[in-house]
């Protein structure tokens, strides 16, 4: 009997992290240690383009691909990065600005593509340093990251006239 | 300073190198001679080793430049080919991570070239290579700013949009770059060649230095050879001049009293002479002139035991004026005969010298009867015997000068006159007999006795002959030491 129960407790701990979201696995195996401006998601974007400002509507026409390029005289293409599933990340952009589940996100775009209503599939990538990467090398790309992985290689924008460490501003993650 | 002052300096060693005369060159030539080659040869071997040094520094220099150029355009080759290399491995693959990954790479290849074209321009030296470099910058940048809209293209997936841009501009603004890259090595290879010929001709120069040196240094070998033995052959010539002259002057002094011996034996056994007195007159002469000719010969006999080492002298405490009186009556005759006044002053307290008698009285009786024979017109002598306030060896001494008034000896003959059968052009002209041997005679038993003999002389005025002998602090009066 005894026996038969560790073994259940070691079976459902092996199968937690496919449960789990990633990061919720990271913050409850680790005690969290936050940093400045570890919860705030700042929205990037190429360091040449020059819009300074989106609002929240905006950004989520840009997100949901209902805009293929960025307003003239930029005019580049735009190309939206997003991180693989399983990044804290990726579940507030898609809690605050899609206001979809993965699934619903996965048929949208599905949808959109077959129909021609969505112009612009989000490129995956894998950590927030490929997506930092990503933005530096293309001119028309946005993303989004985590305040603290922030560096000079990318351009922070200001949504509804606020940065990351404004207050007011909505767009948070859980702790890592 | 007095002329007396200037004599007393040469003698004693003390003039000044522009007094010095050529003969002591002339003997010194082989030793000159070859002291002059080694400092030539050490000087020319000297440059010849900073040429070879410089030689190989220069081949030093070029080999680490040419190694470092090559380094430099290779890892510039290396670098421009992996930067698009990466750009063309992210057209390959539709993952975005990789597409993200290889841009990195790209990059990170352009950065160092971009580094090693400012390295490249950093060391320019000439206006050609300043061209080439900044040539290579503009195309270089030309090349990336194509390569970066091929790789937003790719990573914003549009591959087609992607392979147009590169075959439009990336192509053509590449191969410039790679042209750029021909000519910087066209140009390493061009400034090798340069170098290669200098040190070609560095390297031809010190082997002809060096050639020049041992040309040099055969031909002053040769020469020193030929100094030294013309140096040789001319001293063994002079020797054999001074023999044959010696033969001469010794057959002349036996003639001369043979003459007389022959003669008067004729007159008596002719039966010219008549009477006791004549006939004791004829044996005075006989027995004068035998006594000369036995003189001559001991003297002769004695100079060849002391040249070959063979003598045995007796060694003993002796006071001076002992040997001085014996070598005076030895001599009395003589200074009698030719009307001389000899002059005696013995300081009183004198210590003992020591030496062997005879060879003492024979080295005074010397160098009185030379007194005598180049006294000319005057017909005085000064012997005189003190304690020097010099030393001799740590040793106090006693000095015998016998000085005459007489013709003197020339400054240049000076360093002669104690050579064996050396006679002086002067008195050869002025037909004053001798053999040669009698100063060195003397001076070999000085020197034998522990001591030594010097000379001062003034042409015209007269010469002072000193003997130095060295007094005899704790001698055991009746030991006698045998050399």
């Amino acid at each position: 009997m005894r026996l038969s129960c560790c073994l259940c407790i070691l079976v459902a701990l092996a199968l937690l992290p496919g449960v789990l979201p990633r990061g919720t696995l990271e913050s409850a195996a680790y005690p969290p240690e936050e940093k400045p401006g570890e919860r705030n998601l700042a929205i990037v974007v190429n360091l040449n383009n020059p819009v300074e400002n989106l609002s929240t509507p905006e950004l989520r026409r840009i997100f949901l691909g209902e805009r293929g390029h960025w307003p003239n005289p930029y005019g580049r293409r735009i190309t939206l990065v997003m991180l693989e599933p399983g990044w804290p990340e990726r579940a507030a952009v898609l809690s605050i600005i899609y206001q979809m589940s993965e699934t619903e996100f996965n048929n949208h775009f599905l949808h959109g593509l077959f129909t021609g209503e969505v112009f612009v599939s989000p490129k995956t990538l894998a950590s927030p340093e490929g997506v930092r990467k990503f933005i530096f090398n293309v001119p028309g790309a946005i993303g989004y990251l985590r305040e603290s992985d922030v560096d000079k290689t990318v351009k922070v924008i200001r949504i509804d006239e606020r940065l990351p460490d404004d207050k007011g501003y909505k767009f948070h993650v859980p702790l890592r | 300073m007095s002329k007396k002052e200037t004599i007393q300096k040469w003698t004693t060693g003390a003039g000044s190198w522009a007094n010095v005369p050529w003969s002591v060159f002339s003997r010194y030539s082989s030793a000159l001679l070859l002291l002059l080659v080694f400092c030539t040869v050490t000087v020319v071997g000297l440059f010849a080793i900073r040429d070879l040094r410089r030689a190989d520094l220069e081949e030093q220099n070029m080999f680490t430049r040419s190694v470092l150029s090559l380094h430099r355009i290779a890892a510039l080759q290396y670098q421009t080919q992996e930067t698009r290399r990466s750009t063309l491995y992210a057209l390959s693959t539709a993952d975005s991570n990789l597409h993200v990954k290889y841009a990195d790479q790209s990059r990170e290849a352009d950065h160092l070239v971009s580094e090693g074209i400012a390295a490249y321009l950093a060391n320019a030296r000439t206006p050609n290579e300043i061209d080439i470099g900044r040539r290579l910058q503009r195309d270089w940048s030309a090349y990336l700013s194509v390569r970066d809209e091929v790789l937003a293209s790719i990573l914003e997936g549009s591959t087609k949009e992607a392979v147009d841009l590169d075959l439009t501009g990336g192509v053509q603004s590449f191969d410039r770059v790679r042209h750029d890259l021909a000519e910087i090595e066209r140009v390493y290879d061009q400034q090798a060649s340069q170098q290669l010929a200098s040190v070609d001709a560095i390297s031809r120069r010190t082997i002809l230095r060096v050639a020049g040196v041992l040309a040099i240094t055969l031909a002053a070998t040769i020469a020193s050879v030929w100094a030294i033995q013309r140096s040789r052959m001319s001293g063994a010539i002079q020797l054999a001049k001074l023999q044959m002259e010696f033969v001469a002057s010794v057959s002349h002094e036996l003639r001369t009293p043979l003459a007389v011996i022959s003669s008067a034996a004729d007159n008596i056994a002719d039966g010219v002479v008549k009477g006791k007195d004549e006939l004791r007159k004829y044996g005075a002469a006989i027995q004068n002139q035998s006594r000369q000719m036995t003189e001559l010969i001991d003297q002769i006999l004695l100079f060849a035991a002391t040249r070959n080492q063979r003598n045995h002298f007796v060694m003993r405490a002796l006071p001076v004026s002992e040997i001085l009186h014996s070598a005076l009556q030895q001599t009395s005759g003589l200074a009698k005969a030719s009307g001389f006044c000899v002059e005696l002053e013995i300081a009183p307290g004198l210590p003992l010298i020591r030496g062997d008698a005879s060879a003492l009285v024979r080295c005074l009786q010397n160098m009185i009867v030379n007194a005598v024979k180049y006294s000319g017109k005057s017909r005085w002598i000064g012997v005189r015997a003190f304690l020097s306030d010099t030393e001799l060896h740590g040793q106090r001494e006693i000095q015998i000068a016998v000085r005459d008034r007489g013709m003197g000896i020339a400054r240049l003959e000076l360093p002669r006159i104690f050579e064996p059968f050396y006679r002086s052009p002067a008195v050869v002209a002025e037909q004053i007999h001798g053999t040669g041997l009698g100063l060195s005679l003397s001076k070999s038993i000085a020197e034998a006795m522990g001591g030594r003999l010097t000379a001062v002389s003034e042409l015209g005025a007269g010469s002072v002959f000193t003997l130095h002998l060295p007094v005899v602090e704790d001698f055991q009066t009746n030991t006698d030491e045998h050399l």
